[in-house]
């Protein structure tokens, strides 16, 4: 089913949690809101899980209003950041908790919650208590719980966020798999960039209460629309100065390191102040003969390898600008000062404004 | 042991040791012992030992009396006639001194008998007094919970923490005066001429006899053992996590499944500790039932125990009645742990 936010909006007294809202979620879409804490993204999700009325606006799921309709009415089922499965049933009971409300027999609602049990690899542990089981298997236990109720909508809070790396990059590929598999809509919540960036069909990006870019997993990452977006998704190197010249999408900035050709999605005009937002993976080494539309030179003061790429962090008239490269196993880093470039297309310039570390 | 005084060192294990000790024999055991000894023996006097010990009685009065005449004969009497008088009360003393040293030579002195039967002492009437007594305690338990558990789960989970405080406050608050006191201020709210009775007669009902139905009793212990059923179910309400609430209701469940199917079986505890307290206070109550009735209404079986002990002074038959209530009560517990399927250990956390 799809989503839609109309001028939604909450207000908890002074404070706005979230401004009016328009939003769009395609049915059976794997749909992220990314943000940082206290953003209202969480908000956002207990609008659409019934628990929250907008102040104002509408929030209509599947073509009808929900207004008025409350939780456990609405065709969405809820994974909460904790999970919050019920300690003192067996998982079973817990898989089956939604059926038992719906007046199931007991007898159908243990084949029921068997038959989810087996499509997320627990069935030998349905007799145990959810304490008992390891994260992972709490995990699937929680994701059981929430399919039986056949939701449309599958809203998810951060629910990753308590297991470990391998564990977490594991369940994402699951999570991905299983969304493709039902075909139920997706609305997940998150603060970690890679999550999203990874499973979403498309990611909003939201920072104080505002919805301030949504696209693709590309689009959010290779074309930010705002300083906050191009800071918060992923690295990035920011240089910041005056445009020169703008055209065709793509403007001239002038920074203390020199003059810089970058897109323009902006439609920045000349005078303006501005800041060229680069990603260090766009940012290489010159070796031989390369004519790149920007160059600079910089002093390396540090390298950190991390396995399938180094950082290095390279101090240039524009202050450290930090470069990935591929550990290739090829050329070693020249002695002296080193050659830097990027094409005309590798950076952004957007408008200065809220930036994810202010 | 050894992993007490490799904690604490050896003298202070030996305190812990010793306090623990004390604590164990002289608060739990020793009362219990010394009274469950008394309920088993009765001091028993071989049969026409009573009255025995009447005539005795009698004649030591005698005794006073003719000690009163010869003092009354000696002012009023003249002397011609005041010795015959006197001889002839003094022979009647010499006579009676004889007698009682013939009979109390006759007493025999009380032997202790271990016995059964100051528990065959309650009669029916006793009986029903101790059935009624524990089945109004159960309705004061009953009542309790149903008052305090909407209470305390609307401090616990649905009131801002600030107001929260503040409902608990005013909870706390008539708790700093005397519970005496505050029984007696219901004593005088529920009477026939009080001002409850004046406020439902303003709307034409009434007077209702609120301290002679009984009903006063459960009034003021309910009111006087709130606290004891508040604070264990605000306790456990307070760790349930809101989240599996929320979930509950996101899956399906009606308010009152939530609360038949997460809360109450999270509270468990709490429910036993509040029960327990509740039940246990209620039945042990000498005072609230002694205020609120008055003799006006039947008696409460802690009211029996303390006339066993100092109206009838028979500590034995006392310590009887006394032990049967605490054996039931036991049982009380057990039950209350059984059904809610709780272990000492829950309760005690």
């Amino acid at each position: 089913m799809d989503i839609a936010l109309d001028g939604a909006a909450v207000r908890f007294g002074e404070f706005q949690a979230v401004h009016p809202t328009d939003l769009t979620i395609r049915a059976s879409e794997f749909f992220s809101i990314l943000g940082p804490s206290g953003c209202g993204k969480t908000t956002i999700l207990r609008l659409l899980s019934g628990f929250l009325d907008p102040s104002e606006g509408e929030v209509r799921i599947g073509g009808q209003p929900m207004a008025g309709i409350g939780p456990s009415d609405r065709p969405t089922a809820l994974i909460f950041q904790n999970l919050a499965l019920f300690p003192l049933m067996s998982v079973w009971e817990n898989v089956a908790f939604g059926l038992e409300m719906r007046g199931w027999k007991k007898a159908q609602r243990r084949d029921k919650a068997h038959e989810l049990l087996r499509m997320v690899a627990l069935d030998g542990q349905a007799d145990k208590l959810p304490g008992e089981l390891s994260g992972g298997q709490r995990q699937r236990v929680a994701i059981a719980r929430a399919l039986a109720v056949e939701p449309a909508v599958l809203l998810l809070d951060e629910p990753l966020s308590a297991l470990d790396l391998k564990l977490r990059q594991h369940m994402r590929a699951e999570l991905k798999q299983l969304q493709k598999a039902t075909g139920i809509t997706f609305v997940y919540i998150t603060h970690d960039q890679g999550e999203a960036l990874t499973m979403s069909d498309r990611v909003a990006v939201m920072n104080r209460g505002w919805i301030v870019q949504v696209g693709s997993a590309d689009d959010v990452y290779h074309r930010p629309e705002t300083a906050f977006v191009a800071t918060f998704v992923g690295e990035t190197n920011r240089l910041p100065g005056r445009i020169e010249t703008a055209s065709d999408g793509k403007a001239r900035i002038a920074t203390p390191e020199g003059a810089f050709v970058a897109e323009n999605p902006a439609g920045l005009s000349s005078g303006a102040e501005a800041i060229l937002f680069l990603r260090p993976e766009r940012l290489h080494l010159l070796a031989g003969r390369e004519t790149p539309a920007n160059t600079l030179t910089g002093k390396l003061v540090r390298r950190d390898m991390e396995g399938a790429f180094s950082t290095l962090v390279v101090e240039t008239g524009a202050g450290q600008l930090t470069v990935q490269r591929v550990n290739a196993g090829t050329d070693p880093l020249p002695d002296g000062p080193l050659h830097l470039g990027f094409s005309d297309s590798a950076g952004v310039i957007l408008p200065p404004g809220d930036t994810a570390d202010d | 042991m050894t992993s007490l005084r490799r904690s604490f060192g050896a003298p202070l294990s030996a305190v812990i040791v010793l306090l623990t000790g004390i604590w164990v024999l002289g608060l739990i055991a020793a009362p219990q012992v010394i009274m469950i000894e008394q309920s088993f023996w009765r001091m028993d006097r071989p049969a026409g030992a009573a009255e025995l010990s009447v005539r005795i009685d009698a004649l030591y009065n005698r005794l006073d009396v003719l000690a009163l005449d010869r003092a009354a004969a000696e002012k009023v009497k003249t002397p011609s006639s005041l010795n015959a008088e006197l001889a002839r009360l003094d022979a009647e003393r010499a006579g009676i001194e004889a007698e009682i040293a013939r009979l109390e030579a006759e007493e025999s002195t009380p032997v202790k008998t271990w016995t059964l039967a100051n528990y065959a002492q309650m009669g029916q009437a006793h009986l029903w007094i101790f059935a009624k007594t524990i089945l109004a305690s159960l309705a004061v338990t009953a009542i309790a919970f149903v008052v305090c558990y909407p209470i305390a789960y609307a401090i616990a989970k649905l009131e801002p923490p600030r107001r929260a405080a503040l409902i608990m406050l005013a909870l706390v608050i008539p708790y700093a005066i005397n519970e005496l006191l505050r029984v007696f201020a219901w004593q005088m709210i529920l009477n026939y001429g009080g001002p409850l009775n004046a406020a439902l007669g303003l709307v034409g009902i009434g007077p209702v006899p609120f301290l002679e139905s009984g009903t006063g009793v459960f009034v003021a212990m309910v009111y006087a053992y709130i606290l004891f059923m508040v604070f264990p179910l605000y306790n456990v309400l307070e760790t349930l996590d809101t989240n599996q609430i929320e979930a509950a209701r996101d899956l399906g469940a009606k308010t009152w499944q939530i609360h038949r199917r997460i809360v109450l079986p999270h509270a468990r505890p709490g429910i036993a500790v509040g029960c327990i307290m509740t039940f246990m206070l209620s039945a042990g109550s000498y005072a609230v039932p002694y205020i609120m009735t008055r003799g006006t209404a039947d008696p409460w079986f802690t009211q029996l125990v303390y006339n066993r002990f100092f109206q009838a002074t028979n500590w034995n038959v006392g310590a009887a009645y006394a032990f049967s209530l605490l054996l039931v009560c036991t049982g009380f517990v057990f039950l209350m742990m059984k059904l809610l399927k709780v272990r000492l250990r829950d309760i005690a956390k």
